[in-house]
């Protein structure tokens, strides 16, 4: 056991920490906080990335079949770690998840033909799973591919297909034996969003962000934007959503808002720190912290070892996505009144308003990454070995 | 002990839910939320069929009847998330005819219960004012007031002041020379303002005891909003987890999501109790802090923790700007902060833990 940080990866951590510092510009904030959620990125993002790719950071802990340098992984967790304090994301998500996959799966001539446009972020990916009958059950989703000579014809509905109004490409998950079970009868294609029969209709959050409605008819695509075999994809899915779980169990920023609320605290409402039951909440949601970085790092650990975190996967973000409503919403009560403000009540909003925008925001990240519900039926059957009912 | 609702009280509310449910679309909370303000056309509505004038005395043209009527009509405008001054302007007019001023009381009531009158308490709230706070020198009020519910959509402001050193209710006219409003934007979109006097004119409406008496009172109440919001969540998920299909079979018959249902359904009644007896005590004069503050610490709670667990059960669909959810869970959680969130309330309690309560 071990539970520092060995000299390379604290000199890594530094350099890290250079880099943001150079980086992390207030051009940057503004181009970040204008993004809404755009696939493309911005100059001041794009500047950012290009940096990350001479360094050779965004790939470094992949295996070198994958394109990567075969780093622990350690070094990926130290860098996701000093980005999320910062709350600067470095990349756009749905890259880094279909890309592997794509090298995983894909032939050498779609290799060539997508990755490099995937590292440079000139290809931008949404992702085309969820469907209006296929959310939890993603594995009930419809939506039809059907060969037609050497090309396949798509039909169907995709629904809180996020960035589908800015990605160049979408990653689309589609039923292609209708006759199997439904587990084996789907295959995952990459798609140009320009292709003609595609459409796509906004839907607004209440977090104020938007996501789409994206409707296929007739839309004809070559036989190389399969991925993988055929009736394959939902090995590939799998494998992909098991990147997105551990990113949301990454917790990014908590304990950045902590640190906001009790700078905030100590300036503008030191009272509070008068009453020991105040102090007490507070010590309280550090432990909560404490815990969830705990649980991230058990994770990391296992990964870095060459394991695979199951349970462990599912307690992280569990705990993570019940803290982020959880610390939003004692915050705000600490606070009172003033905690319902918004950035729009400039100048009176505590932490410029993202407690209640975090709040807002809270429940996707329960609902959403394979429902909480579900991540605890994992822990118990999967993990704890107890029976099915 | 009856905690049913009265015969009246079932023909007030299900007289008004339909109203509501007619007249009173979602997408029209929407507009609003939009672009400011409050419901002139359901006040309007408000005071023709007489809603305004339950809990007043006959005497000031009012029905005479039980603060508990009130309660049940605001229960249901949240859960029609109205945007109304209702609240404010009844727990100030009652302050003012039960222990202010005789003649400003008669011609208070009379503006309110005819649709004239609005009034949005100014009080002391938790968050310390940058400002000084509000004096009266000579009729005249000077000082600044944080967050004012409806500060710039009233006809009349109530404002905590003191003179003379004694502590006071003043009456205001929002319109007049010396009154500021900014408003705030807040995460229930309803209206909020910061206010700033500045030798604004003054009439005294009450003293240490009607103050005291609009605090329980409006504390009271802003329970009974946080009720109706977790109700009205409640009630949806209920019907939406019976009918919404995932894995083959209806995800109410989960158990895990039948469990969040029974908890969110037994906090749910748990403070419909103790938020209603609180009204019930505000109106008999036999209220205590202490009880009302852990009520509405226990109605902050549910509004909050039922209405997100909703979101959690309506998955994609509750998340939307579309869909009506929203509405409960951003309402219900600026009214379990509004006069006093649960932290503030049980520091409230545990203030007066020594002392008896009138049923001990
Ligand atoms: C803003 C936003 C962005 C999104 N972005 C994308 C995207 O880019 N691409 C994409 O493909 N998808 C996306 N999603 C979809 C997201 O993954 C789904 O919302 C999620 O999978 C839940 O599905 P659902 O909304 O249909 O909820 P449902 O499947 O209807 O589930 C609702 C609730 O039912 C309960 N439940 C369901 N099944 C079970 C069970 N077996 N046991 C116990 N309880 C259960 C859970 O409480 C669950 O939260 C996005 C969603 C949102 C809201």
């Amino acid at each position: 056991m071990e539970f520092g940080w060995n000299e390379e990866l604290e000199a890594f951590r530094d350099e890290v920490r250079a880099f943001l510092q150079e980086f992390d510009t207030p051009a940057l904030r503004k181009e970040l906080a204008n993004r809404g959620e755009a696939a493309q990125l911005g100059p001041e993002q794009t500047r950012l990335r290009e940096a990350l790719e001479d360094r050779g950071w965004v790939r470094m802990c992949w295996p070198e079949e994958l394109g990567g340098e075969g780093k622990s992984q350690w070094f990926q967790f130290v860098m996701t770690e000093e980005f999320a304090k910062r709350e600067v994301p470095y990349g756009s998500g749905f890259g880094t998840m279909v890309g592997p996959a794509i090298h995983r799966f894909g032939t050498e001539a779609q290799r060539e033909k997508y990755l490099p446009g995937i590292w440079a972020n000139d290809i931008t990916l949404c992702l085309g799973y969820s469907e209006p009958n296929a959310g939890t059950d993603l594995a009930a989703l419809e939506t039809l591919a059907v060969k037609d000579g050497d090309d396949w014809l798509i039909n169907g509905q995709k629904l809180w297909t996020s960035a589908a109004d800015t990605a160049s490409h979408v990653w689309l998950a589609c039923r292609t034996d209708p006759d199997a079970p439904k587990h084996r009868g789907i295959s995952t294609f990459i798609v140009p969003m320009d292709t003609p029969g595609i459409s796509v209709r906004p839907i607004m959050t209440m977090s104020g962000g938007r996501t789409n409605e994206v409707f296929f008819e007739d839309v004809r695509v070559p036989s190389d934007a399969l991925i993988g075999e055929v009736n394959q994809g939902w090995y590939i899915i799998a494998n992909a959503l098991d990147h997105e779980r551990v990113w949301i169990g990454a917790g990014g920023g908590l304990r950045h808002i902590f640190d906001r609320l009790m700078a905030h605290i100590r300036e503008k409402r030191p009272e509070l720190l008068e009453d020991d039951v105040v102090r007490r909440r507070l010590v309280e949601l550090e432990l909560d912290l404490d815990v969830m970085e705990g649980l991230v790092l058990t994770n990391a650990s296992i990964v870095a070892s060459g394991d695979t975190p199951t349970m462990e996967a599912s307690m992280s973000k569990i705990w993570t996505s019940e803290l982020r409503y959880h610390i939003s919403n004692v915050a705000m009560d600490l606070l009172g009144h003033e905690g319902a403000l918004t950035e729009e009540a400039d100048g009176f909003a505590p932490l410029g308003g993202e407690l209640e925008r975090t709040y807002r925001a809270s429940p996707i990240q329960r609902f959403g990454g394979g429902a909480n519900e579900v991540q605890r039926d994992i822990i118990a059957r999967r993990g704890l070995g107890l029976p099915r009912h | 002990m009856d905690t049913t609702l009265s015969e009246t009280q079932r023909l007030l509310r299900e007289s008004l839910r339909d109203y509501l449910g007619n007249e009173v679309p979602f997408d029209r909370i929407r507009e609003l939320e939009r672009e400011g303000g409050a419901d002139q056309a359901l006040w309007e509505y408000l005071a023709g069929a007489g809603f305004l004038a339950l809990p007043f005395a006959e005497a000031h043209g009012g029905e005479g009847g039980e603060l508990t009527d009130t309660a049940v009509v605001l229960e249901e405008l949240t859960r029609r998330a109205c945007i109304i001054p209702f609240l404010e302007t009844t727990a100030s007019a009652l302050a003012i005819a039960r222990h202010g001023d005789g003649a400003l009381a008669d011609e208070v009531v009379r503006g309110v219960i005819g649709g004239a009158i609005t009034i949005a308490p100014a009080l002391q709230g938790s968050t310390p004012a940058n400002g000084a706070s509000p004096r009266v020198v000579d009729g005249a009020l000077s000082g600044e007031r944080r967050f004012v519910d409806y500060g710039a959509e009233v006809t009349h402001h109530l404002v905590e002041a003191t003179e003379n050193g004694e502590p006071g209710l003043y009456l205001v006219e929002t319109a007049a020379d010396g009154v500021a409003t900014e408003s705030l934007s807040t995460i229930a979109r309803t209206p909020l303002a910061h206010c700033t006097y500045e030798g604004a004119p003054a009439r005294r409406a009450g003293g240490a005891e009607a103050l005291q008496f609009l605090r329980r009172a409006g504390r009271a109440l802003c329970a009974v909003q946080c009720l109706g919001n977790a109700q009205q969540a409640l009630d949806m998920t209920v019907e939406y987890v019976g009918m919404r299909v995932q894995f083959g079979r209806p995800i109410g018959s989960f158990q895990a999501v039948q469990h969040h249902c029974a908890n969110m359904a037994t906090q749910t009644l748990s403070a419909r109790f103790l938020t209603y007896r609180a009204v019930w005590c505000v109106d008999q004069g036999i209220a205590t802090d202490r009880e009302i503050a852990k009520a509405k610490a226990l109605a902050s709670r549910a509004g909050t923790e039922v209405t997100m667990q909703a979101h959690i059960l309506f998955g994609g669909i509750g998340y939307t700007e579309e869909y009506d959810l929203h509405f409960f869970s951003r309402h219900g959680k600026e009214r379990a902060l509004a006069w006093g969130s649960a932290e503030e309330c049980l520091r409230v309690a545990a203030d007066t833990l020594d002392e008896v309560q009138p049923w001990q």
